[in-house]
């Protein structure tokens, strides 16, 4: 990217008398040519043999003796895996890693094949499990975000595969991805590797509520338990990383209490056993807040703003708007918050989050006793009024921002 | 990289030791081993699979009428058997059976097929013209319960598919192991 802009950028500032053209030629050079480019095209290539040569056997697959086809599984599944290694090794990291992830790939393919060639439907999930250990064992050994991604789609796939087929919720499965993923992470941090576990760890927890047949309401638990996670990890971006997809589902959920919490019947699906509720969201309150305070984040509290138990209350529309309220405090809070740290994609964050509920406001509170040519017309007048005065705010803050900076 | 506005000076966060790189040597290791594990299991699937068919012992079983559009969905047929769903009676267990429970059910053979004489919440003794087959309970209701074998998913070679035409039974050959591990060896169409 910088060697691009410089590139695109360098002759004018020579032009201009900024840098000489010596000075240009050093700055270049400091960004020696991107590898992955060239990697990309053989990576390509190789795709398109593999391609062939899976249709062909593909297409002859019935009429193989089986030895040749258990020979063809392995044979591919090693080489996947030699020629991983050895692209590694010569530094070509990106299609090395391309082949490891194939060969795994191909030991899942390889699983589901042979159990095939015997007619073995085992009502057990060892051979899928084993797939989801093998990644494990590669994200490890490569310390790769790619294999730890795959690692984490695995572990969805044999949990759906588990409660879906098999009817049964596997919790080893579940504590094997959180822990062995999460402690990866934890030691490793990442911004995408972060967000996609968060959103496995997600995918896995609603199997779980689904499975167990609860009140949707327990699922922000371990959500916000994945939260929490995020603020106890030091490296601040990977933590906000984590915490998104968990924040993403309890806005969704206040945004639905909001949208539908004047109907008791609605609400009455919410509602698990006081106590035990409360309980547990304390207990995870508490160790994200204890979280908060080691890493000295304090003031990102107010996301919790979401977690209010108002669904408890059989307020009818009194409810609803109470909702309304929280949910303008939290987008309030992320705006104010993104603000004062001049983080640009934050503070966009915060105005959609501050449009969308206004726009739910709007519809719920106005839908009732309005013409509807006048409902749509004030609605798009007071939403663009909003975005232009939030936009404005933003330039303002950022206007103050750049002089000071240079 | 700019100012972070941090109120209260902080403890300072115990950043965990990054996560080194695996020493080269030790990294080959290990990868040996994993690809030697991966291929082992993949043996491991295929050995009890083969197992299975020839030290099992053969049983036939009936099915309920296959569906032939099923094969548009896919290559496998779902098999229903004669088994598969089982009057309440033939329970043997002190309590009533729960959902996902393992059951023994204890087969006997009348006119040519293996049909259920008993199902059994610990795996009972059987006599040379028996054979026993585990599942687990998949449903529950007043006069019944459902039950599943695995063997469920059967995976149709191209020349019998063609056969599979017309809505009919099967009737398919199982093979049982020593070890209770079962799977279809053979599939005919019911005459």
């Amino acid at each position: 990217m910088s060697r691009k802009f410089l590139e695109t950028d360098g002759p004018q500032w020579v032009q201009k008398g900024i840098i000489t053209e010596e000075q240009r030629e050093q700055l270049l050079a400091l960004y020696p040519t991107d590898a992955t480019a060239i990697g990309l095209l053989p990576l390509l290539g190789s795709f398109l043999v593999g391609l062939s040569a899976l249709s062909l056997v593909a297409a002859n697959w019935q009429g193989l003796p089986e030895l040749v086809r258990l020979a063809l599984l392995l044979g591919s599944l090693c080489s996947a895996y030699a020629a991983g290694e050895y692209f590694r090794r010569r530094g070509n990291t990106n299609l090395g890693m391309g082949l490891v992830a194939l060969g795994l790939i191909l030991f899942g393919a390889s699983i589901v094949l042979t159990s095939q060639l015997y007619q073995l439907i085992g009502y057990d999930l060892t051979g899928l499990l084993a797939w989801a250990v093998a990644g494990m064992g590669l994200t490890w050994l490569y310390r790769s975000r790619l294999l730890f991604i795959m690692t984490v789609v695995i572990g969805g796939i044999v949990q759906g595969y588990n409660t879906g087929q098999l009817g049964a919720f596997s919790y080893l499965t579940a504590a094997f991805t959180a822990l062995g993923l999460g402690y990866y992470w934890w030691r490793r941090p990442d911004s995408l590797a972060g967000g996609v576990l968060a959103a496995g760890l997600l995918w896995q927890a609603a199997l779980l509520i689904n499975h167990l047949h609860i009140k949707i309401t327990w699922f922000v638990v371990p959500a916000m338990l994945i939260y929490a996670f995020g603020d106890w990890q030091p490296d601040r971006p990977a933590g906000r990383a984590m915490q998104g997809p968990p924040l993403v589902a309890a806005f969704l959920f206040t945004l639905g209490l909001a949208l539908f919490g004047e109907s008791d019947l609605y609400t009455g699906q919410l509602r698990p056993p006081l106590l035990a509720y409360l309980g547990a969201m304390g207990a995870v309150l508490a160790i994200s807040l204890l979280g908060k305070r080691q890493r000295g984040r304090l003031t990102s509290a107010t996301d919790w703003l979401l977690l209010l138990p108002g669904f408890y209350f059989t307020g009818g529309l009194a409810l609803a708007v109470a909702t309304l309220v929280v949910l303008y405090a939290y987008s309030g809070s992320v705006l104010f918050r993104a603000h004062q740290e001049q983080n640009p994609d934050r503070v966009t964050l915060g105005t959609v989050l501050f449009i969308v509920t206004t726009a739910v406001a709007y519809f719920k509170l106005t839908w009732g006793f309005m013409d509807k040519s006048l409902f749509f017309l004030l609605g798009g007048v007071l939403l663009l009024g909003l975005s232009w005065y939030l936009r404005r705010r933003a330039n303002h803050t950022f206007a103050d921002k750049t002089p000071a900076k240079s | 990289m700019s100012e972070q506005p941090i109120s209260v000076a902080p403890p300072t966060p115990v950043q965990p030791a990054p996560l080194p790189e695996l020493a080269p040597a030790l990294h080959r290791r290990w990868l040996q081993w994993l690809v030697a594990a991966q291929v082992l299991f993949v043996l491991g699937v295929a050995a009890a699979g083969y197992a299975t068919g020839a030290l099992g012992k053969s049983i036939w079983l009936r099915t309920a009428p296959v569906d032939p559009r099923d094969l548009l969905y896919g290559d496998y047929v779902r098999l229903n058997y004669s088994i598969s769903q089982l009057p309440g009676h033939l329970w043997h267990g002190s309590q009533l059976p729960r959902r996902q429970q393992a059951a023994y059910v204890l087969l006997e053979q009348r006119n040519g097929s293996y049909e259920a004489v008993g199902i059994y919440p610990e795996k009972p003794v059987e006599q040379s013209n028996q054979a026993i087959l585990r599942g687990s309970v998949q449903d529950v209701w007043r006069r019944g319960l459902r039950l599943r074998y695995g063997l469920e998913r059967y995976y149709v070679p191209e020349d019998m598919s063609r056969e599979l035409q017309k809505r009919q039974s099967l009737r398919v050959q199982v093979s049982i192991a020593p070890w209770g591990q079962a799977r279809i060896t053979k599939v005919e169409t019911a005459p």
